[in-house]
């Protein structure tokens, strides 16, 4: 040691800067990133932490701008999507999860109430072309995705219009006409060559599209009823339920049946269970094998369709027959007068294989004068017989390529791997920045998947408990074919869901960190801090004591081993 | 002017004039009329200053160390049990190398109790690396105390200034107080180099390591070391302002070329002094009065006692199961020389008992007699004892 | 990757939006509540200040010659007498007519023990000094012995458990009172759970041209048993379980305090640190001093007041809720 002794032993101000005490340390704080689990679960990729952020602080637009950045109908999707984000919102362990898909849904209502335009620059001069076939939610969204990647898209679809099932299928008391409409006018208005009345394999065939356009995306979604039959019996004037929904939409009007028995659990189902009564249809029934959700069953046993629709079908008096199949069809002559419906469960074999088992002596026989499969669909292969592969698309799951074609893309329902709208809207996403990436000579963009970052990480003492808001919602007394059901939340109310939002794994520059280290190694810097924290960690004097971990409200802290 | 005052009154004028700007006390007889003199004239407005009248003595020195620290000229006094109560704060101060003064009206320490005179307390601090100056009346003791402050500050060394209770503090003399325009030339105002202040905002009183704290003592030990000079100029220099100096470091009185001589501390020179004048052959006796006890001036006695064949040490003080304190001390200064006196020790007037003018008398017997005169408590009565403790 | 400007670490350190009294490179324990403490206490104070320093573990680790990790004047004297060295320093700058506030630290065996006359004599005297206790509840800096903040039956190497005892006997004194009952304008105690309301009451205090204490209950990872990444949580149940309550005094009487929403039961706070680990044991005698603390909590509830009528933003469910962007 070269120090001179100081008169009294005084000592100078912040000289202990020369003493590191960052050497002591064994483990170390890094900031993580963690997935937040609403993004993690979103099939359309949205990120709903950031646009809630902006939210809370009333900047719509830049929000509205963050969610079209991978979703470009949120009225849509606020309205019809099943919102696997809250289901997985940390926030539902606390107190009730926060209202993601009203937020999503005011947003949308937002643009389109104020003309907001998707953020997008013109189409260069020399831009390449890709076709997109299908004008459903997988084609529309790649067509959406592909012209923000400066690509010039011709949209084929074989209807008179877009929008696919959500125009066809989708009753507008769920997404009324008008805020469907207003998103298709904005997407195809954005420079996007729309050809309806254009069939595959009718108007245009795959080769054309394949040597006129660098690419090519296959939205054509499932145009076929899944056969159905009950031992091989056939009423002899079935009507699928998506052909009678077709109808009722087209139409505004139905047969007129006393009695029908709906069969199936998904949103179809539902949906014609619900069309049924509006119909006219003094008892409608739903036959499903699986249980009407519940909080102690299993997610995989209960009914596919969405929650809030099954409760609404029960409020408007469908009578749901969980865990029964159908066993028997009692005809008259070629006409049904009956269903003799069987209690069914899925059970474990002995061969360990999950399978329907139907008790015997449960049998009961429920009179119907009508009986509507709502079993699903299946793939129309016209003019798709060149690209698939025993009646199916075989494809790489993340981007959607055909492993036979790779300039081919398929989305949506089509692929027979999910089904809904979201999902769709992903696929056409992840399909159109890979057919970018495609074009430029990049590698196509993989899978990054970050693990979504679970309650027990947060601190929840740093947030104010506080209940989500109530959807205001129409009386089932008002209710009819038209109006609306679900009803839009306030500002204010959207607003509280922006505060209430956890942040989960991203920083949300509370300062916690840097205010209670208690070795001042927490420095607070935008400019530095290149994680998008606010923060960075002097290691020079950080003794890793971990303090700042555990009181990071959002978990962004992890402590690592030193080394 | 010479005005009759009582020591402790004159002592308190003292203080004022040395512009003090914080003085924290607590009573303790016999220091209380310093204080309460202090208090008069701050309450008269004839003195400016803080006066903390603090719970404590040990509070009385804290305070007192703040405000020095602060960067003011800090006062306080005390006494007996109350220089024992602050003596860790006064190693504390003297470590830290801030000065300041203090007025020890020196007083016995209990127990039994005894609020009477004696050399005990100050004695007791003698390693708190204080400078320690004796007073042997109230006149020196105005001066002294004037004198301090310029010393204290020069060598940012605290000095305590020792005057016997009662037999000083309690008694009117005519005292010449210095003009204030005299002292503000002596004293000039004072800028502590490393006070407390948020422009320069050093750390004092930190944790010093074995690698350092040696060095820590050496250097407040040469400090001491060379505040004997500081000490002797401090005199000189006053001695040039006012006309009056008292010896420097020691006052000695009697014939060059004693072989005989008396050493003491305090108001006990007078009487010494007086003793030997109603002896025959006692102007042959040199009488020593030691002003500077802390630091030693070994080289200077050195040379004071160089010829002489013995001295007796008359000390107000005991260190049990040794003997005299000073005359202990001297023995090993003097030890050096070629042929060394016979230093004799001598405690008397303990707890207050009366100094007789006998008392010169009896010690030069007791150092003629050949009794054994090592240590020696001269005035006690051991028939007032029980045979065992004898 | 990063496309962040460089920027010296150093020149950060130095940019800091805030004014630290106690900067890095003290040599304090992982999870040091006290040095936490301090630092907000010297944020909150300002630039004008000067600080006297109780012996104890945050004058030592803060000060090892020759560095020092404060940035304001700072002074150690001894054990016992913070308060009155901040006396004499106030005194000083009062006479040289000087506004720079002063402020005393002390641990809880300076302030509740060997300190206690010397702070009572400077509250007495009305000295403008704010005196700061840091509270970890025992002589942390000698090894964990009891002081007389030592909560009861808390084990201590002084107090420790054993066949005939539980721990402390005593009650740990109720300091704050007693500060109060000199009739000082403010005394208060706080948390460093609760790092707002510490530098709230430090303005406050620092307002004040007269005595003011401030009691923060300061967790001692090394002394209470507890890893050092949970002193916050530690310090936070200790308020939400009555434990510590913290409150106001004006004057002696009771001001605000910092309410409860649901208590918690005090086993929540206990079970976390070894220094009550006998107290879960299966015995009977420990089952009693559980009950004991819990009643000690249940009595400070309702002495202070700290049950809340309904949940309110500034409660002690509230006050620590973060808000994006700090």
């Amino acid at each position: 040691m070269s120090s001179i002794y100081t008169r009294g032993g005084y000592a100078l101000p912040s000289s202990s800067l020369d003493f590191k005490t960052g050497s002591w340390r064994t483990k170390k704080p890094v900031h993580l990133h963690a997935a937040a689990p609403c993004h993690h679960a979103c099939p359309a990729g949205e990120d709903a932490q950031a646009y809630l952020a902006l939210v809370e602080e009333r900047r719509f637009r830049e929000a509205w701008e963050t969610l079209v950045s991978a979703n470009p109908m949120p009225t849509v999707t606020g309205r019809v999507c099943h919102h696997p984000c809250e289901t997985a919102c940390n926030r539902s362990k606390m107190d009730s999860a926060i209202a993601i898909h009203n937020v999503e849904r005011f947003l949308g209502e937002q643009a389109l109430m104020r003309g907001w335009d998707y953020p997008m620059s013109p189409l260069p001069a020399n831009a390449p072309a890709v076709a997109v076939v299908g004008a459903g939610p997988a084609g529309c969204s790649a067509a959406y995705h592909l012209r923000r990647q400066g690509i010039k898209v011709t949209l084929f679809e074989a209807m008179p219009q877009a929008g696919g099932l959500l125009a066809t299928a989708i009753p507008h008391y769920r997404l009324p006409r008008l805020s469907l409409e207003g998103e298709l006018e904005r997407l195809l208005g954005c420079d996007i060559d729309f050809l309806p009345n254009h069939r595959l394999g009718r108007d245009v065939s795959i080769a054309e599209l394949r040597t006129q356009f660098e690419a090519v995306f296959l939205g054509p979604g499932l145009q076929k009823p899944r056969p159905w039959n009950v031992d091989g019996a056939v009423p002899d004037d079935l009507h699928q339920g998506l052909d009678l929904l077709r109808e009722w939409m087209h139409v505004g009007t139905l047969p007129q049946w006393n009695s029908v028995a709906v069969v199936g659990a998904g949103n179809t189902a539902v949906d014609m269970a619900r069309v049924l009564k509006r119909a006219g249809v003094a008892r409608v029934h739903i036959i499903s094998h699986k249980a009407i959700p519940a909080a102690d069953i299993p997610p995989e046993d209960t009914m596919p369709a969405i929650g809030r629709e099954i409760f609404q079908a029960l409020e408007e008096g469908v009578q749901i027959h969980e865990h029964r199949g159908v066993q028997r069809l009692v005809l008259r002559g070629e006409r049904v007068t009956g269903i003799e419906v069987v209690h069914m469960k899925k059970l474990r074999g002995t061969d360990g294989r999950l399978r329907r088992v139907a008790f015997a002596g449960t049998e009961s026989i429920l009179p119907v004068d009508q009986v509507i499969p709502a079993v699903g669909q299946v793939l129309d292969a016209t003019g798709l017989r060149e690209v698939l592969h025993e009646g199916w698309f075989q494809f790489e799951s993340y981007n959607g390529v055909l492993k036979q074609h790779n300039n081919v893309y398929v989305g949506g329902d089509a692929r027979g791997d999910h089904g809904t709208v979201s999902e769709a809207i992903g696929d056409g996403r992840r399909a159109a920045l890979a057919i970018a990436a495609r074009l430029r000579g990049d590698a196509a963009p993989a899978e990054h998947k970050r693990e979504p970052i679970g309650v027990e990480r947060l601190n929840l003492h740093y947030f104010e408990p506080g209940d989500r808001p109530e959807q205001p919602m129409l009386p089932v007394a008002e209710r009819d074919a038209e109006t609306e059901i679900e009803l839009c939340l306030g500002e204010n109310q959207v607003v509280a869901e922006g505060e209430r939002c956890l942040s989960c794994g991203n920083c949300m520059a509370c300062d916690n960190c840097w205010n209670l280290c208690p070795d001042s190694s927490v420095l607070k810097t935008r400019e530095k801090a290149s994680d998008g924290s606010h923060y960075v960690f002097d290691y020079d004097y950080c003794k890793g004591c971990g303090l700042c971990a555990h009181e990071c409200p959002v978990g962004y802290i992890n402590m690592i081993d030193e080394g | 002017m010479l005005q009759a005052l009582e020591g402790s009154q004159a002592l308190a004028k003292a203080v004022a004039l040395c512009r003090p700007q914080v003085v924290a006390a607590y009573p303790i007889t016999p220091q209380t009329h310093i204080v309460e003199n202090i208090a008069k004239l701050v309450a008269d407005g004839e003195f400016r200053c803080e006066l903390v009248s603090v719970e404590s003595e040990f509070s009385a020195a804290s305070v007192a160390l703040g405000a020095a620290a602060a960067g003011s000229r800090a006062y306080t006094a005390s006494a007996s049990q109350g220089i024992l109560l602050m003596s860790e704060v006064l190693f504390n101060i003297a470590g830290l190398r801030v000065p300041m003064v203090l007025t020890c009206a020196n007083r016995a320490v209990s127990g039994p109790l005894s609020i009477w005179n004696d050399q005990q307390d100050s004695m007791a601090v003698r390693d708190s690396g204080w400078i320690q100056l004796y007073c042997g009346d109230n006149q020196e003791a105005v001066d002294t105390t004037i004198q301090a402050y310029r010393i204290a500050e020069r060598t940012e060394v605290p000095v305590m200034v020792c005057v016997d209770g009662f037999v000083l503090t309690h008694t009117l003399e005519p005292i010449d107080m210095p003009e204030q325009s005299l002292v503000d030339q002596y004293l000039p105002p004072y800028a502590f180099s490393r006070a407390l202040n948020p422009a320069q905002p050093i750390s004092i009183g930190t944790l010093v390591s074995p690698d350092f704290f040696t060095e820590a003592r050496h250097s407040h030990h040469a400090a001491m070391i060379k505040a004997l000079a500081e000490i002797e100029s401090a005199d000189t220099d006053w001695q040039e302002v006012s006309g009056r100096g008292w010896g420097g470091l020691f006052e000695v009185q009697g014939p060059e070329d004693a072989d005989t001589a008396l050493l003491t501390l305090g108001s006990t020179a007078g009487t010494l002094a007086d003793g030997l004048a109603q002896i025959p052959g006692g102007d042959r006796v040199k009488v020593i009065r030691l002003r500077c006890f802390r630091p030693f001036p070994v080289e200077a006695l050195q040379r004071a006692c160089a010829g002489l064949k013995r001295i007796g040490v008359i000390e107000r003080a005991l260190s049990p199961g040794q003997g005299g304190i000073v005359a202990t001390e001297l023995r090993d200064a003097l030890e050096e020389l070629d042929n060394p006196p016979k230093v004799h020790g001598f405690a008397a007037g303990l707890g207050g008992r009366d100094i007789p003018l006998t008392i010169a008398a009896e010690a030069l017997r007791r150092m003629d007699s050949g009794e054994a005169t090592r240590f020696a408590i001269i005035d006690v009565e051991l028939d007032k004892l029980p045979p065992e403790d004898r | 990757m990063s496309t962040a400007p460089e920027i010296r670490i150093e020149d950060l350190r130095r940019r800091q939006p805030r004014n630290s009294g106690l900067i890095s490179g003290h040599r304090a324990c992982l999870g040091c509540g006290e040095a936490l403490a301090a630092r907000l206490v010297t944020e909150a104070a300002g630039p004008d200040v000067a600080i006297t320093n109780a012996t104890g573990c945050l004058e030592v680790f803060s000060t090892a010659w020759p560095e020092s990790a404060w940035t304001r004047p700072w002074i150690h004297s001894l054990f016992e007498n913070s308060g009155a060295i901040a006396a004499g320093v106030e005194a000083a700058y009062k006479a040289q007519g000087r506004s720079t506030k002063v402020l005393a630290f002390g641990g809880d065996g300076g302030t509740f023990d060997i300190g206690f006359q010397a702070l009572s004599g400077m509250l007495e005297r009305g000295h403008n000094v704010l005196y700061v206790c840091y509270d970890n509840e025992a002589y942390m800096n000698t090894g964990i012995q009891r002081s007389s903040s030592t909560p009861h039956a808390a084990m201590t190497t002084t107090s420790p458990p054993g066949r005939e005892r539980m721990g402390k006997r005593h009650l740990k004194k109720d300091i704050i009172s007693i500060v109060a009952a000199h009739h000082i304008p403010y005394a208060a105690t706080a948390s460093v759970a609760y790092p707002a309301d510490i530098k709230n009451k430090v303005r406050r205090a620092m307002a004040i041209d007269g005595p003011t204490f401030l009691q923060i209950h300061a967790p001692c990872p090394l002394g209470w048993g507890h890893e050092g990444d949970q002193s916050i949580e530690v310090a936070r149940l200790a308020v939400l379980t009555g434990l510590f309550p913290v409150v106001e005094l004006e004057r002696g009487g009771i001001g605000s305090v910092l309410q409860l929403r649901e208590p918690l039961p005090v086993n929540e706070y206990l079970k976390r640190q070894n220094r009550f680990r006998h107290l879960f044991r299966n015995d009977a005698r420990a089952t009693q001093e559980l009950e004991h603390l819990q009643a000690i909590a249940n009595h400070n509830i309702e002495f202070y007041g700290l049950r809340g009528d309904r949940p309110a933003a500034g409660d002690a469910c509230g006050a620590d809720t973060v808000r994006r962007g700090g």
